[in-house]
């Protein structure tokens, strides 16, 4: 397996293992989420940001230690031609996702629900962006 | 779907100059061990660029390093 393709691994788990457990949380028992500017829940949201950067921290430097300098070559065109690719497919989700939030939602919903709406498409764009990019050294690998 | 697919003799190149390595071809054509190795398996066509790299690292044209097969099924992943 590639160093990139290890980034992208590690990319994947700290999302999961922060992002999943907040968006189950808000999902399950959003009614305690009083409207703007009641500021509380950023709290909850900047203590899952942190141990998304503490996984990532610690996974970057377990890698970077564990793979020689020659394991980490510089981007070569395959690598740029996966980015691009993911990148855009992170883009129509990233999107979609935006019009779905900023054009639809205001007429159904109100407050934190827009504002989690907005992050979970971000966040699913950037595993989707993430994913593609784990496929598609998988499948270039195999 | 269009037909077509491109082959390609670099596994037997290497062998014949000297068992040169995939990560040797890679490092003397700025692209990385898991590309060649890719290339060689015909799950990624390289640019244009890359491929005349290649085939002046073995001095020889590039239809000895490529062929295009019009009546091959197409690669699943480039």
């Amino acid at each position: 397996m590639s160093y990139r393709e290890k980034i992208a691994w590690l990319s994947l788990i700290a999302m999961a293992v922060a992002y999943g457990p907040y968006f189950m949380f808000v999902a399950r028992d959003p009614a305690p989420w009083e409207p703007l500017p009641h500021l509380h829940p950023l709290g909850l949201f900047a203590l899952v940001s942190i141990v998304r950067m503490l996984i990532l921290g610690a996974g970057y430097l377990y890698l970077r230690l564990g793979s020689p300098r020659e394991e980490r070559p510089p981007l070569d065109e395959r690598d740029r031609a996966i980015e691009h690719r993911s990148i855009s497919a992170a883009y129509y989700v990233l999107i979609a996702g935006m019009i779905l939030v900023g054009c639809f939602m205001p007429f159904s919903s109100t407050g934190w629900t827009i504002v989690n709406a907005a992050i979970f498409w971000i966040v699913a764009a950037e595993v989707v962006h993430y994913g593609v990019v784990v496929a598609s050294y998988r499948v270039q690998a195999s | 779907m269009m037909q077509g697919s491109i082959s390609n003799r670099i596994r037997t190149l290497r062998f014949m100059n000297g068992e040169m390595s995939q990560a040797e071809l890679g490092q003397r054509i700025g692209l990385t061990r898991q590309t060649i190795a890719a290339i060689e398996a015909g799950k990624y066509s390289p640019s244009l660029e890359a491929a005349f790299r290649i085939a002046q690292v073995f001095n020889v044209p590039l239809g000895e390093v490529f062929q295009w097969d019009a009546t091959a099924a197409p690669l699943k992943a480039s």
